[in-house]
């Protein structure tokens, strides 16, 4: 089989631009997305808000250089500047492309694409269409894809890299619809699969995909995941499945009351109240859960985010979609009823290690998106940066994965490679004494982040949550499926990502216990404070005979000297 | 405080979900399981299907991905309405099944079936592709990203709604044409044709037109608003395909397409006999000849799905026709316009 040029592992925002562009920099590529659900269901379309670009269609006096400020200060210092300022210099030509291609933005009065305030930014630089941007930027995105005769494999897991030494051979993956194990030689291999917040399971606000499945494959494979420890927290998760209540509800002037109906945020930020920092707001809720005020219920504890006093009128004009969530996924009427919300993992801002084009230490394999890590969101990513990623490093990926692609010409993957995965695959269905159940084992593991290595950590909690994986992991050597079909086995499909998600889990743990300090998302109750003489440092977690094996990277700098994050 | 006080509290009773059941390796046709879980209120249709995977029968197949009713794939036929799982109440359902704590689950129809509650997609993507579901951009790509083209408000809202799609397929599934033909382009891909064609950085609006009117394209639509009743994002589909018939009127005139001889005759019928006469309506804008070669074969499926009553076929002035009529009025402008442009035809 004829290698392609560029297999392309996810088709979120950042696969289907790096496509898009392969196939403009050399239309004559033979180049193929691969994606384990249809590429307009990526949890791309989930993103609400919008995505940054110093534009300056409603700030005027924006510029490229607030808004890298505004990146770096809200990395709290852990960003690479030189990958941020390629982030936010680029961002606008990369708005207006979108703009140009089709994407349906909300329009200013004068008729140029709609901006908005976001959190962290200096001024309003937030693009946007309604409150569906991500969803729209992701269709426009598929549309051109297929206009462009892009060749998709819709519906295909990816499994592992095949690795020649210091270069991969291509991609080993299953044909969901017919449970065939299929290689795909390639040139060169991009990865853009999405985040792994989704670990803590009905605790985060993420799709039942976002496994972290390329990290992992990469981490196989021997490829260096970096800054693992970074997970961003959201104040209002719904107690039942972590998804989102933006904050739009506590902007129009919702309470947050505990168990004693107090408005506790009084103890935590008395004069901004509710409207804290996004950070400080997910600790207060977890203080309080933590110190016995939540409420109580079979789906965990709980908080209440009250908007009655708001008034039917209010709540029905200003936060319909709001209110609909709330009746959806929760079956409470927030006219009614207050909403029982905790805070809910929301983004991994670690992720497989690259340099600014995308690369990573196997020759031939990048990594873009949320699964990569370049860094450009270092501690903590600002609201809207996220998108902007996406686009901005996906496109760069796959202009220079369409360039490299003709200077290799990879071994052919063999027949036992492909045989021997199908027998691991195979071998989890076969039944062999005791077994454990695939629910109990993803339940356990989204409860012990949740608990130990969650907002707060200290190194006794984290030891903690080190031992419960290392007992998951054996547990999951007896893990069974029990539907044993090969057509559409989605009962595999759950233990493979399982099983992505307990390897990913061990390097987020690990760089939660040795990383003693307090920095962005990172919060150790026993390291308070920032410490830049020692962790001004990106943390690297190697494979290493089982277990992630710890190193370090320096930080970029350059304009921005250290300074303290206050807002 | 006490824990009892502070206990949420919650109703629970037992809940059956009778699932429509189908692996093509091993089952010569589908059939039906039971399966009685209890559960409280608030839950999904989803997390119910969730907890019976992980604890009754993780055979049990269906998609599902984002769980918050954006992503599109856990569209599934619930108590005989295409709908997503994922924002589907239980108890909501409970009050609209047939048999008492029932809930029937099948697939979405007018897609292949692939297994249980899983259909092939593949068919919606490729009619996607046929009437270019893409804005071709006025703009050649290499000055992308230069400037933007200036866009009012108003053109975005016309296009607004119909950009809240997100594929779920609900009204392909309940779409009465394409249960007889599925080659018919679909609700869907209307809307999405129609969301094109109205923006103004497109440059194919023609090109699209075209295919637009073709066999099983726009003017098979029966008008039956069954799409836009199942739509889970409460789209208006029925004025994205008004929208593109008007289209389809004003630009390629009333002789040239049969469509259009189709709508003339309609309002014929309509303004005459305060009757839809459906049996001779394409007698009289293709033909008999063409009649009996396309469009019998379908009357008939048609018939045998008791989509149409059985001849004689004249329908009954109901509120449907209410509606024709007033949809017709607003062509018949149109007709007329472009009559007065053409004198000599
Ligand atoms: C609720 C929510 C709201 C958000 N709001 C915003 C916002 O307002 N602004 C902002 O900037 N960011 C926001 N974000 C973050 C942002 O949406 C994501 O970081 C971003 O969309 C990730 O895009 P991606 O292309 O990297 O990955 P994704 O869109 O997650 O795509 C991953 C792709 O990889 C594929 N894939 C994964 N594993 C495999 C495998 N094993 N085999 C084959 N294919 C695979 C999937 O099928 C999918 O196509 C939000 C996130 C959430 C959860
Ligand atoms: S109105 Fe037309 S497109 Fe909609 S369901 Fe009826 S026949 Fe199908
Ligand atoms: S039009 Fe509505 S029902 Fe049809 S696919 Fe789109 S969102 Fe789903
Ligand atoms: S799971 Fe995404 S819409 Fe239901």
């Amino acid at each position: 089989m004829k290698p392609f040029d560029i297999v392309i592992v996810g088709g979120g925002g950042a696969g289907l631009y790096a496509a898009m562009e392969a196939m403009k920099t050399n239309p004559g590529l033979n180049i193929a997305v691969l994606s384990k659900i249809y590429p307009n269901r990526s949890h791309t379309s989930a993103a609400q808000g919008g995505a940054n670009a110093s534009l300056a269609n409603k700030a005027k006096d924006d510029t490229v250089e607030m808004h890298i400020f505004d990146t770096i200060k809200g990395s709290d210092y852990l960003a690479d500047q030189d990958a941020v300022e390629v982030l936010c210099s680029e961002a606008p030509k990369i708005i207006r492309e979108l703009e140009n291609m089709g994407t349906p933005w909300s329009r200013m009065e004068d008729n140029t694409i709609a901006q908005r305030p976001f959190g962290g930014a200096g001024r309003p630089r937030c693009c946007y269409c309604a409150d569906k941007t991500g969803h729209t930027i992701l269709q426009t995105l598929y549309e051109q894809c297929l206009r462009k005769g892009v060749i998709f494999f819709n519906e295909y897991f990816a499994l592992d890299l095949s690795v020649d030494g210091s270069r991969s051979r291509g991609l080993i993956a299953m044909n969901i619809k017919t449970g065939r194990i299929e290689a795909f030689p390639a040139k060169t291999v991009i990865f853009a699969t999405g985040g792994y917040a989704k670990m803590y399971w009905n605790r985060s606000s993420n799709a039942a995909g976002n496994t972290g499945d390329g990290q992992a494959i990469a981490y196989r494979a021997g490829i260096p995941l970096k800054d693992m420890e970074f997970v961003q927290f959201h104040p209002t998760g719904l107690r039942k499945s972590g998804l989102l209540v933006t904050e739009g509800a506590r902007g129009e002037g919702g309470y947050l009351v505990n168990a004693l109906g107090e408005r506790f945020m009084s103890r935590y930020a008395p004069e901004k109240m509710e409207l804290g920092p996004r950070d400080l707001v997910s600790r207060s809720l977890e203080t309080e859960i933590l110190e016995g005020r939540g409420f109580d219920s079979p789906a965990g504890k709980y908080l209440h985010l009250d908007l009655r006093h708001l008034g039917a009128d209010l709540i029905k004009s200003r936060l319909p979609q709001i209110r609909e969530m709330c009746m959806y996924f929760e079956g409470v009427d927030p006219i009614d009823e207050p909403i029982p919300v905790r805070p809910t993992a929301h983004y991994s801002m670690g992720g497989i290690d690259t340099d600014n084009f995308g690369r990573t230490v196997m020759e031939g394999v990048y990594a873009a998106g949320e699964c990569g890590c370049v860094s450009v969101h270092g501690a903590n990513r600002l609201g809207g940066n996220s998108l902007l990623d996406i686009l901005v490093f996906g496109r760069i990926a796959g202009r220079a994965a369409a360039e490299e692609a003709g200077k290799f010409n990879p071994a052919p993957i063999s027949e036992s490679e492909v045989l021997e995965k199908e027998q691991e695959l195979r071998s989890f269905m076969q039944p062999s004494g005791h077994y454990e159940r695939y629910g109990s084992l993803r339940e356990e593991l989204g409860q012990t982040l949740g608990l130990n290595v969650g907002i707060y950590r200290e190194a006794s909690k984290i030891r903690k949550g080190i031992e419960d994986l290392v007992a998951l992991k054996e547990r999951f050597s007896h893990v069974r499926v029990f539907d044993s079909s090969d057509v559409y086995n989605t009962n595999l499909l759950q233990v493979l990502e399982l099983r992505n998600m307990l390897d990913l889990a061990e390097t987020v743990a690990a760089g939660a216990l040795v990383r003693e300090e307090s920095r962005g998302s990172h919060t150790r109750t026993d390291f308070p404070t920032r410490d830049d003489a020692n962790w001004h440092k990106h943390t690297t977690y190697t494979l290493e005979e089982g277990r992630p094996k710890l190193g370090y990277k320096p930080v970029v700098m350059g304009r921005y000297e250290l300074q303290e994050r206050t807002y | 405080m006490s824990d009892s006080t502070i206990q949420h509290h919650e109703d629970s009773r037992d809940v059956t979900f009778r699932v429509h059941r189908f692996n093509p390796q091993v089952d010569s046709k589908p059939y039906f399981d039971d399966y009685t879980i209890r559960l409280e209120k608030g839950i999904t249709v989803l997390r119910a299907l969730n907890y019976i995977k992980e604890h009754v029968d993780a055979s049990l197949t269906f998609r599902a991905f984002c769980q918050a009713g954006i992503c599109g794939s856990c569209a599934m036929r619930i108590n005989n309405m295409s709908k997503l799982a994922c924002t589907t109440q239980v108890w909501d359902e409970l009050e609209k099944s047939r048999e008492p704590d029932i809930i029937k689950v099948e697939p979405l129809r007018n897609l292949p079936l692939i297994k249980d509650l899983v259909v092939e997609m593949d068919p919606l993507v490729d009619k996607m592709k046929s009437y270019s579901n893409w804005v071709d951009s006025k703009m050649s790509e290499e000055n992308w990203g230069k400037k933007e083209f200036l866009v009012s408000e108003a053109e975005f809202l016309k296009y607004d709604k119909a950009t809240d799609c997100i594929l779920c397929a609900s009204c392909v599934s309940e779409c009465t044409i394409l249960r007889a033909n599925r080659e018919y382009v679909s609700p869907a891909v209307l809307l999405k044709s129609y969301r094109m064609n109205v923006d103004s950085r497109d440059s194919i609006h023609e090109q699209r037109l075209a295919g637009l009117v073709k066999d099983h394209g726009v003017w098979d639509c029966t008008h039956c608003y069954r799409c836009q009743e199942s739509c889970v994002k409460h789209i208006p589909i029925m004025d994205a395909i008004h929208g593109i018939r008007e289209d389809a009127i004003a630009e390629r005139g009333t002789k040239d397409t049969s469509g259009a001889r189709h709508a003339e005759a309609f309002m014929e019928d309509i303004e005459k006999k305060g009757k839809l006469v459906e049996a001779t309506l394409p007698i009289r804008t293709n033909g008999v000849v063409w009649t009996m070669k396309n469009l019998l074969p379908m009357a008939f499926k048609m018939v045998l799905k008791r989509r149409t009553p059985p001849p004689p076929p004249l329908v009954k002035s109901t509120k449907d026709i209410e509606k024709f009529r007033a949809e017709f009025k607003e062509m018949t402008g149109h007709v007329a316009k472009d009559h007065a442009k053409k004198p000599g035809e």
